[in-house]
């Protein structure tokens, strides 16, 4: 089942990014959470600190991994279209002009399943390895 | 000539009102007005286009500096709070290192989230020989504390900030903050640190408000830039001379000011500020250039639309200008020609056109003029009168043309026969005046009379033919002979007068004796123009005496004028005026009708039959109705052609050939007899005396009242004798007052004689007598 997912998110991600290299980073939410799709805009926005809630209203509360893993660099690039550079600078800036906060890192991909599962509000990302049945992949339009 | 019609003109207007109205007219000349508005409208244009350009930088200026200044104030409060949090995760790194070993701490407290972003931020955490001994971040263990770094938070109580420094070649600058453990004074453990990128110091960079060549930076006052960026430029490390350059600046708080930023050579509003409790100082700076580029835009936009409203404001101006000025060219023509018109109109007014002298009234004036000048410098002037000798016969002989053509010529001489100073006019006709408005020397009047007479006597080339022209001048002075215009000039004419009586071709003063002649003349010539109506002239008979039988063959019929007041007034002296006035034509006719009724009266009384020659002047000679007159006068008194004899003198018959053999003929062909009167006093030569059908020749008197004393008059009328002789005519002296004379001519075989030997002139009663006597005499020898 997982394994088909996985196949479905990187098809997705085919479709959507042609010249994306097809990782197996995925999106996901707790069970509990209502999301199922979002948009790669609205996911930008969420990863960047422009948009706070989801779109149906909920609080969210995006996750990172920590700065030099493999599936943080992949997500950033693949789903934002965005340098670890950019990245960096872009919340430099909000940090220091005091308009926001980076989201909060994990450890790796099985801190991330374990964290997402027990928070409904959060949203992040993991390698597709660690995908467990307390988490959901958001598909990414 | 011109000259003279500038005297004339019409008096100039004042000259005060000319000199006022010159500058406002000189305003409205086409060449100043529009240069004028050209340059008002320059000025205007530039005026407000450079106020305008000002107005846009001063505004642009303005808006620059508070951008600065408030870019600073933001700038300052966010490195403020950037600065307070990393102060504040050291002072806790610190706090918690007091119970908790360093590797844990750093765990304890990321747990809790109270470290900052470790992707931006590395918090590590030192002992006293340089080795990190714990880190968030990759630099666990892995790199070296910055020697100075170490050195300086050993040495300092609070947070120091240390030197910009790159963790790898080519890697990105770090700016490390740090605080000892422990207290000064104690023994020295380590150092707490917190490392972020120097980008993050200036991340608030906006291109948007900075542009391209803005700058935001920190600098330590050890001069050490932490970080500065301009653009997406990024530099740290760089030194400057702090001191010199803040205090250069000096503005504390002050408003941001222009200057070439050191560094870089940009020239910016720059705003330095130093941080209050960090030894450092921001930097805010807003390229002049960048800032004022809209400005700069907008001006050189200003300066061409002004540049094009110029050219376009001074081609109009020229186009106008130019069409006002040709305006005015054509107004300015149109004038001249009307004035130059006026003035030739008012040159014809005032001057002769055949001649150009100043024309009679013109010379009035002169005289006028000159008379009040010589009135007020106490001096004299002479008038002088000038008529042409003979002019009429020219005039009737060659045809106008020839007459005008003389008439120029003569004015020409006269002209330069007188001084610049004087004036020669025409009054008409034949007369000329000369004007000397100074008279000095006394014979200088008859100097320049006679350089006229000169002037005038020379020949003249006319028609082909060379003539001879004479004049005759009468002059006066003012105020000896009249001190008003009319009496001068009358007098100058009775001068004048007086000089043709005299002979013609001479010059004569006037004097008051002349005047009483002239008074005469004047009265002779009125009661002249009555005489015929009053029935005053009466004829005299003479009669002509055969030389042989001293029979009375016929007589002379001689007018005499019975005057009601001065008497009897023979012919030479009022047919001369006679001739002048045209009366002698009425009069002539007069003659020849009373002579032909006299006669044939005469025959009718049973007188033999006798013929009558009366006198005709040159101008009834020349009378175009001469022929008819005759004619009708024959008809009319039923004479016989061939008893009439009409006496010409020789002057007449030479003066047109060709007219006077014309007229000759013609009576021939009536009948009537022509006799030359005065023969031997004219020119004539015997070729010509040939050619004209003659019946009689009568010498000249002045011959015969000679005769008997001066060979030369003796042999003359011998040779006019033998001439008559051989031309077959009838030869009769005229003034035989002797036997001796009558003796002599009966000699020589002259034919007929007249003369108080004879008889005198007597009135017709008396000739009549005289006749029956001859006739009792015939009938009782």
């Amino acid at each position: 089942m997982s394994r088909i997912l996985s196949s479905m998110g990187c098809a997705l991600a085919l479709s959507f990014a042609a010249s994306a290299v097809c990782a197996d980073v995925v999106v996901v939410v707790s069970q509990q959470s209502p999301v199922t799709t979002l948009s790669r805009t609205q996911l930008t926005d969420i990863y960047l600190g422009r948009m706070s809630r989801f779109p149906n209203g909920e609080p969210v509360v995006p996750i990172d991994q920590k700065e030099g893993t493999d599936a943080r660099a992949a997500f950033y690039r693949d789903y934002l279209g965005q340098s670890p550079a950019q990245i960096k600078a872009h919340w430099s800036k909000l940090i220091f002009t005091g308009r926001g906060q980076p989201p909060r890192s994990v450890e790796d991909g099985a801190a991330m399943a374990e964290f997402i599962a027990e928070h409904p509000k959060a949203i992040g990302y993991t390698d597709s390895d660690y995908i467990t049945s307390d988490v959901r992949i958001v598909s990414i339009e | 000539m011109s000259n003279d019609g500038k005297t004339i003109g019409k008096p100039d207007p004042p000259k005060e009102h000319a000199v006022t109205s010159s500058w406002h007219h000189r305003l409205v000349e086409p060449p100043v007005l529009f240069t004028a508005i050209a340059v008002a409208a320059l000025v205007v244009i530039w005026t407000i286009t450079l106020n305008l350009i000002n107005r846009e930088y001063a505004s642009a200026e303005r808006a620059a500096i508070t951008t600065t200044a408030d870019l600073a104030d933001t700038y300052e409060a966010q490195v403020v709070r950037a600065l307070r949090e990393i102060e504040h995760t050291l002072q806790l790194v610190r706090h918690e290192l007091d119970d908790t070993p360093p590797g844990e701490a750093l765990q304890i407290l990321a747990e809790k989230a109270l470290l900052p972003p470790e992707f931006i931020f590395t918090v590590s955490i030192a002992d006293a020989t340089e080795n990190i001994i714990a880190s968030n971040g990759e630099a666990a263990g892995t790199g070296a504390v910055p020697a100075d770094l170490l050195q300086r938070a050993r040495d300092s109580e609070g947070m120091v900030v240390g030197l910009p420094y790159r963790a790898s070649a080519g890697g990105e600058f770090r700016l490390p903050f740090a605080r000892r453990l422990g207290a000064v004074g104690e023994a020295f453990r380590g150092i707490v640190m917190v490392t972020t990128h120097a980008g993050y110091f200036v991340s608030g960079y906006e291109p948007d408000t900075l542009g391209e060549q803005g700058v935001l930076a920190l600098v330590g006052n050890d001069g050490v830039f932490r970080a500065r960026r301009s653009g997406d430029q990024l530099v740290a490390g760089e030194r400057i001379d702090y001191a010199s350059w803040m205090s250069a600046d000096e503005t504390g708080e002050a408003a941001p000011m222009v200057e070439v930023n050191p560094w870089d050579g940009v020239r910016r509003y720059t705003l330095a500020r130093e941080l209050y409790g960090f030894p450092i100082a921001l930097v805010v700076g807003l390229s002049t250039r960048e800032q004022l580029a809209t400005a700069a835009l907008l001006k050189r936009s200003y300066l061409w639309r002004a540049g094009g409203a110029s050219l376009l404001v001074l081609a109009v101006i020229a186009l106008l200008g130019g069409l006002s000025w040709q305006l005015q060219n054509t107004r300015k023509r149109i004038m001249q020609e009307r004035i130059e018109h006026a003035r030739y109109v008012e040159y014809l007014a005032f001057h002769d056109n055949l001649t150009g002298l100043p024309n009679r009234a013109f010379f009035s004036q002169l005289l006028i003029q000159g008379m009040q000048q010589a009135r007020r410098y106490n001096r004299k002037l002479a008038l002088l009168f000038l008529d042409l000798d003979r002019f009429k016969t020219i005039n009737d002989s060659l045809g106008h043309d020839a007459g005008d053509e003389l008439l120029s010529e003569v004015a020409r001489r006269l002209q330069d026969a007188v001084r610049d100073s004087d004036v020669v006019a025409r009054l008409g006709g034949d007369e000329f005046v000369i004007l000397l408005p100074e008279v000095g020397a006394g014979n200088q009047v008859t100097l320049l009379a006679d350089r006229a007479l000169t002037a005038v006597s020379k020949p003249f080339k006319l028609a082909g033919q060379e003539f001879r022209v004479t004049v005759s001048i009468g002059a006066t002075l003012f105020p000896d002979d009249g001190e008003d215009e009319q009496t001068l000039m009358k007098n100058a004419d009775v001068a004048m007068y007086h000089a043709k009586e005299k002979g013609k071709n001479n010059f004569q003063f006037y004097s008051e004796e002349l005047n009483a002649d002239s008074l005469e003349r004047l009265a002779l010539e009125s009661s002249l123009r009555r005489a015929l109506e009053q029935h005053e002239f009466q004829l005299f008979y003479q009669a002509k005496q055969n030389m042989a039988t001293g029979r009375i063959p016929g007589m002379e019929a001689l007018l005499r004028w019975q005057h009601p007041e001065l008497g009897l007034i023979m012919p030479m002296q009022f047919i001369p005026m006679a001739e002048e006035t045209g009366l002698i034509v009425p009069i002539g006719r007069w003659v020849l009708e009373t002579a032909c009724r006299q006669n044939v009266a005469w025959q009718e009384l049973g007188f033999p039959e006798l013929s009558i020659a009366v006198n005709l002047s040159a101008r009834q000679f020349h009378d175009e109705e001469l022929l008819d007159t005759i004619k009708d006068v024959l008809r009319d008194t039923g004479m016989q052609p061939q008893l009439l004899e009409v006496e010409i003198t020789e002057s007449m018959v030479m003066r047109d050939m060709v007219k006077t053999i014309h007229i000759l003929t013609e009576l021939k062909q009536m009948g009537v007899r022509v006799a030359i009167d005065d023969f031997g006093t004219g020119y004539s030569s015997l070729s010509t005396l040939k050619q004209f059908p003659l019946d009689t020749i009568k010498i000249d008197e002045s011959f015969i009242h000679d005769v008997i004393r001066s060979a030369e008059d003796k042999g003359l009328t011998e040779a006019v004798i033998a001439l008559g002789k051989s031309l077959s005519l009838t030869v009769v002296a005229e003034g035989v007052e002797t036997m001796e004379q009558a003796d002599f001519l009966r000699t020589h075989s002259c034919d007929e004689f007249q003369g108080f030997y004879g008889s005198v002139p007597m009135p017709a009663e008396e000739f009549a007598n005289l006749l029956q006597l001859q006739m009792q005499a015939r009938r009782s020898s």
